[in-house]
């Protein structure tokens, strides 16, 4: 039996029809787009479809996508352009501030703290016990220094949708008042497909996404760049993406990008039912195992305003993500700790103690992530295993559960 | 070796100090010397044979960087480099000289040489010091650019006169110690941790033969974590080429342990359950011993306390040859030996998931004593010996 794959947030199954797309331009339209021979304006015009055909599914226009290599790359190449802008040597890069919150993804999170050290400064904005952030904890944090605003628009872990769109409108109120624009990003990797997205009406100047997490290739993303935004370059080159992303055009990617978006999108109102009812069932399942945790508790597995039903936090403190992953894993189950990207061990945590949680218990995370063809049977199956392994793992690290007895030293050291 | 007479073309001279000094027991150290140099490398032809301090391993040429890379990491050997044999006669002395003299400039290894001449048999017509001159003569008339220098040579050409004579250059240092396998045999608890294999292999420097337990508790702890047990194992076979690894599944007894014993016990009675297991190992494969890697107050199970304890359930003798030693002093070996990077890759061990918040740091050892036959493990210990695995790595 092959395994159930329910980690789609780390990486979507591939969507048959772009990869065959992507097969189908790789083959025939091979030149450069950069070249003016017939080949390369053959390329030229596959790439120019597939970016409007991308554009017309976030509702921005042509002129305003530039495809990267990914979100990570999206979100890194917005936040480094600052250092272009913000020149060293002045006052002018001392006094740039980020703002950005203490849940989003490391290609965030980690560059913002990056570009402190190299003389900006950041203010990290911290959710709700709900993981979410409240948009007036943004606004607050917006000072006369502040050039650019980063909230992601679902989060990665738990699932929380931010209110960008609200974020959005404070940002430009503070902007009218103070004769100033503040450029407002959000890190739209795990919302495209998925709920729908629209950069006009969450009135961003920036966003950020990702093809394979929606059924297309790795290495290939886009960066939305609202008209008449115009960061700082950081990288020269060929002058392609008109200036601002340098390199040869992943041609076959972006078509594939745009085929699987559009595969996505047009059935995003008939999967956000389907997963809703699964996300429904698995997070009353989960709640029934013994120590089970929902991350954050609030969650009811029907605030769909609040909550992507594609992705859900939960554990079994005391026992610790990875040990719950490879016993799914054991048991035919894909699933990922707090989060399938981070490879260091102290970021595994970051999101749910900035919820409030203590570390043992941040420690316990795990994310189950469905997808459009995520089955009934596959959560149940999901949860049938979790009721038949987690008990008598938490018996053992629970013990006889008695309190130290009062008769012998005692001191915090390890074993 | 029996078998037909094997072609070589190649020579290593070793030089053993220590193991020479145990007069009445050279025999016995020098057949394990050379047993563990041919260990080592199981499926290289040599000729190995020995006279009065030197151990003498004939190769063919294709084969050299293998025996030298084997003898810097054989316990036992002081120094090696590569010898030319040629018969007692004059003549064939000074051709051999020529030859080395000639490679060592080539070496660039300078210009300044001495001769150093020992004659295992006197019944050479010639005295050392009459050849050493004789050779430096040859030497100096020959390549006008050398110049003897006694004081403070750049290079010592070595001449010993045994059977034959054999000339050699500059020598690699090797490990000392005593060939693995003179000291008998010991089992190394073996973690995935910087210690254990330090101590393990600070025992086969002193000639023990190890087999290693890892206790591996899944699904708590990893597969990675077991590969890393048997990473650190390869390198140990570097050293000890006959060490092989036992892997045991703890986890029955874990939680045997973590259903009777009070919290604060956890710790040092998984400790004392795992001497326990290693004593039953070393029954049932000739093991004389036991090998930990605990530093005196290290951690909590290894304070003196703690010590006794664990220590009381194996009736073997236990090494703990870091007992004395400081973090930044054992870390400095694993690196030295190259442990370090794989000790330090990042999986949790089982002692770190279940460490209680206040582990017993004093513990009474009667008490303890009583906790640990509460447990009633030794048939789980038993059943665990039964199911433990002999990994080949």
């Amino acid at each position: 039996m092959s395994p159930v794959y329910l980690d789609w947030a780390a990486s979507a199954p591939p969507e048959e029809a772009a990869i065959r797309e992507a097969a189908e331009v790789s083959m025939r339209f091979f030149g450069n787009p950069s070249s003016p021979h017939g080949a390369g304006k053959e390329a030229a015009e596959i790439l120019s479809q597939a970016r409007r055909r991308f554009a017309s599914l976030i509702g921005a226009s042509p002129s305003e996508i530039v495809f990267t290599s990914g979100g990570t790359e999206s979100n890194t190449s917005l936040l480094l352009s600052l250092l272009d802008r913000y020149r060293l040597g002045g006052a002018e890069r001392r006094r740039a501030r980020i703002v950005t919150t203490a849940v989003e993804h490391a290609s965030i999170h980690d560059q913002a703290l990056g570009l402190e050290s190299l003389g900006m400064s950041c203010t990290v904005v911290k959710p709700g016990p709900n993981g979410i952030i409240d948009p007036q904890a943004v606004a607050s944090a917006l000072d006369h220094d502040t050039v650019l605003v980063s909230v992601m628009l679902v989060n990665n872990e738990t699932g929380a949708i931010q209110r960008v769109a609200e974020i959005s409108r404070l940002v430009a109120e503070f902007s009218g008042r103070k004769g100033r624009k503040v450029l407002v990003h959000t890190d739209a990797v795990q919302a495209l497909g998925k709920v729908p997205v629209s950069v006009g009406s969450l009135g961003v100047d920036a966003a950020s996404f990702s093809a394979h997490k929606v059924g297309g290739p790795r290495g290939i993303g886009a960066l939305y760049l609202k008209s008449g935004v115009n960061p700082g370059l950081l990288s020269h080159g060929g002058g392609q993406e008109a200036g601002r992303r340098p390199g040869t055009e992943n041609v076959p990617g972006a078509c594939a990008f745009a085929s699987a978006v559009e595969h996505r999108v047009s059935k995003l109102a008939e999967s956000l039912s389907s997963t809703s009812l699964l996300m429904g069932r698995l997070i009353s399942g989960i709640k029934e195992i013994r120590a089970a945790r929902i991350f954050p508790e609030s969650r009811t597995g029907v605030d769909w305003e609040s909550f992507s039903p594609y992705i859900l936090s939960a554990g079994f403190p005391p026992l610790t993500g990875e040990i719950v992953v490879r016993v799914s894993d054991e048991n035919g189950f894909c699933i990922a700790t707090g989060s399938a990207c981070s490879t260091k061990k102290k970021d595994r945590t970051r999101v749910p103690e900035s919820m409030g949680f203590d570390h043992q218990t941040a420690l316990s995370a795990l994310r189950v992530s469905i997808g459009p063809e995520t089955t009934a049977a596959e959560i149940d199956g999901f949860l049938q295993m979790l009721k038949e392994k987690i008990p008598p793992l938490l018996s053992i690290f629970q013990g006889r559960g008695e309190p130290a007895g009062p008769s012998s030293r005692q001191a915090g050291a390890g074993p | 070796m029996s078998g037909p007479r094997l072609e070589t073309d190649g020579l290593f001279l070793i030089k053993y100090g220590e193991i020479a000094l145990k007069k009445r027991n050279r025999g016995t150290f020098v057949k394990s010397l050379k047993e563990s140099i041919r260990a080592h490398l199981p499926d290289v032809p040599l000729a190995v044979h020995e006279t009065f301090h030197r151990v003498f391993v004939g190769f063919r040429t294709k084969d050299k960087e293998r025996i030298a890379e084997a003898l810097g990491h054989t316990f036992g050997v002081v120094s090696f480099c590569e010898a030319v044999r040629v018969p007692r006669e004059m003549p064939a002395l000074e051709e051999a000289a020529i030859g080395l003299a000639e490679r060592f400039l080539a070496e660039g290894r300078g210009a300044r040489f001495k001769a150093e001449v020992r004659r295992a048999d006197k019944s050479f017509p010639l005295t050392s010091y009459e050849i050493a001159c004789r050779i430096g003569d040859v030497l100096s008339s020959r390549f006008p650019e050398l110049i003897v220098d006694v004081h403070n040579p750049d290079w010592i050409l070595s001449i010993e006169i045994r059977e034959r004579a054999y000339l050699y250059g500059p020598q690699s240092p090797g490990l000392y110690g005593l060939p693995v396998g003179s000291s008998g045999k010991g089992v190394l608890l073996l973690s995935g941790g910087i210690d254990s294999p330090v101590a393990g292999w600070m025992m086969a420097k002193r000639g023990m033969a190890l087999e290693a337990v890892y206790f591996h508790s899944p699904p708590f702890t990893s597969q990675g974590a077991r590969e890393k047990v048997e990473s650190l194992t390869r390198i140990l076979r570097r050293y000890a080429p006959g060490t092989v690894l036992h892997v045991v599944n703890f986890t029955p007894v874990l939680a045997r342990i973590k259903e009777k014993a009070k919290d604060e016990e956890v710790t040092l009675l998984l400790r004392a359950c795992m001497m326990r297991f290693a004593t039953l190992l070393a029954a049932r494969r000739g093991g004389e011993c036991l090998v930990t890697g605990e530093s005196l107050g290290q951690v909590a199970s290894q304070t003196v306390e703690s010590i006794h304890f664990t220590g009381t359930l194996s009736e073997l003798p236990v090494f703990r040859p870091l007992i004395g030693m400081n973090k930044e002093e054992i870390i400095a070996v694993a690196h030295k030996i190259e442990t370090f990077e794989t000790s330090n890759l990042p999986y949790d061990d089982c002692c770190v998931l279940f460490s209680p918040a206040h582990p017993l740091i004093h513990p009474e050892v009667n008490r303890m004593k009583s906790a640990y036959n509460c447990l009633s493990v030794e048939s789980l210990l038993v059943e665990a010996l039964e199911k433990s695995e002999l990994v080949s790595v």
